[in-house]
């Protein structure tokens, strides 16, 4: 009896089989899509977009770039209108709603560089970034405080107090002299040129002592 | 049954290999947290400025305060009805929960921080999340004689011009390009010559 039903469903067996693998074929199409889901997982990108390691001061930027930096790549996030009026020392313009075009994936997409990325503020800046984290682009750096601190520390540095620390009259002065790399002119700076203290030897006078004439005292 | 076992190796390898499949499927955790916005999605809200809202639109019973600042500073003060989630543990499974919760029941969510700038992070991780009705506060929080003062700013405003500026430098510094050449005056000594007094001539011979 048992053999008999056996056979039965062995009749059948290929059947079912074949019947489940369709099935399971057919539910691997009905899988969700995963295209959105590019990029890191949103934890990791959590983690690093909450770290402050992707600032750089703008101390740090205004000194690698004196420096000629070769591995430095600056790129602007505003509109072209702002880069036209000012820009940093070649810097390149990929305006915020280009930046996932093909053109700037060749300036983003790479290993040779350090990137700086850059706005008015640091808020595009931070914005371009936290898509480029989550695409997995390398060497990513934004200017902290963007321009406008830019402007406030290296292009017109706060003249110190007397009661502030040595160390502040030091950054001022180089801040100062940045500045006057970046192209500021001071007043000071073009008088210091043609002042050349020729310094004259006064001649020593040795005075001679005169001898004294002795009043004549009687005579022969 | 001599049948049965010809094909058994074929029966064996399918129910094998369904087996694995349902292995699999159970073994298959989803991740807690999936992107619903692709990057290019996200790149198109954040170029608009819909975004944003100001301190006079927050008091409308369907926003929801988030103040991404850590305890310390919430508890130091924080706008009115704000609730408290810092940014590093916006993904816990609480916070998760809470802001599915706002999303279901179509509350804005409004992020703040001590500035705009701190909420950009934040903002773009649960934007891209899925969590679409949330906004960013544009102001900044400074303190007064320990008392909370917020105030709207502009996001990122061009504050100075810093072309005119340099411009205005070198404009003034060509101005007194020529300083009088002021010459060190090395002053002469002036010797005075004593003049010889005359004696009177006292006798003679």
């Amino acid at each position: 009896m048992v053999n008999r039903k056996l056979a039965k469903l062995s009749k059948f067996r290929y059947a079912v089989l074949a019947a489940i693998l369709l099935i399971l074929s057919a539910g691997l199409v009905l899988l969700p899509k995963y295209e959105k889901h590019e990029g890191i997982n949103p934890e990791e990108l959590l983690s690093n977009a909450i770290s402050p390691e992707r600032y750089i001061t703008s101390d740090q930027l205004a000194n690698r770039i004196i420096n000629q930096d070769p591995s430095l790549l600056l790129i602007d996030v505003r509109t072209a209108e702002h880069y036209n009026n000012y820009s940093l020392l070649n810097a390149i313009n990929i305006p915020l709603k280009n930046l996932l075009d093909e053109e700037s994936k060749a300036y983003l997409y790479q290993d040779a560089y350090d990137i700086v990325l850059y706005s008015n503020d640091n808020f595009y800046a931070d914005q371009a970034w936290v898509l480029c984290n989550r695409l997995e682009y390398k060497n990513l750096y934004v200017l902290k405080g963007g321009i406008n601190n830019w402007f406030n520390t290296i292009i017109n540095p706060p003249k110190p107090t007397e009661n502030m620390p040595a160390e502040d009259f030091e950054l001022f002065s180089n801040r100062k002299a940045a500045s006057m790399f970046f192209g500021v002119a001071y007043p000071e700076q073009a008088k210091k040129k043609p002042v050349e203290v020729k310094k004259v030897i006064p001649k020593k006078i040795i005075p001679v002592k005169k001898k004294k004439k002795m009043p004549v005292e009687g005579g022969c | 049954m001599k049948e049965l076992e010809k094909t058994k190796r074929i029966s064996i390898a399918s129910v094998l290999f369904i087996l694995v499949i349902i292995i699999g499927l159970l073994a298959y955790k989803r991740p807690k947290h999936l992107y619903s916005e692709n990057t290019i999605s996200t790149l198109e809200k954040i170029s608009t400025n819909e975004y944003f809202v100001t301190l006079n639109d927050i008091n409308t019973p369907d926003n929801v305060l988030v103040d991404i600042r850590n305890q310390f500073e919430y508890e130091k003060g924080h706008l009115e009805n704000a609730i408290n989630i810092y940014a590093p543990e916006i993904l816990t499974d609480e916070n998760s929960e809470i802001f599915e919760k706002l999303k279901t029941d179509n509350k804005t969510i409004i992020l703040y921080g001590n500035t705009p700038s701190d909420v950009v992070s934040p903002y773009m991780i649960l934007y891209q999340l899925g969590i679409d009705n949330i906004k960013i506060l544009s102001s900044e929080i400074t303190y007064f004689e320990n008392n909370l003062i917020s105030k709207d700013v502009a996001i990122e405003k061009y504050q100075n011009d810093v072309n005119a500026f340099i411009q205005e430098s070198i404009k003034k510094a060509a101005i007194e390009v020529k300083p009088k050449p002021d010459i060190v005056k090395t002053p002469k000594k002036i010797i005075p010559i004593k003049k010889k007094k005359k004696m009177p001539v006292e006798g003679g011979c």
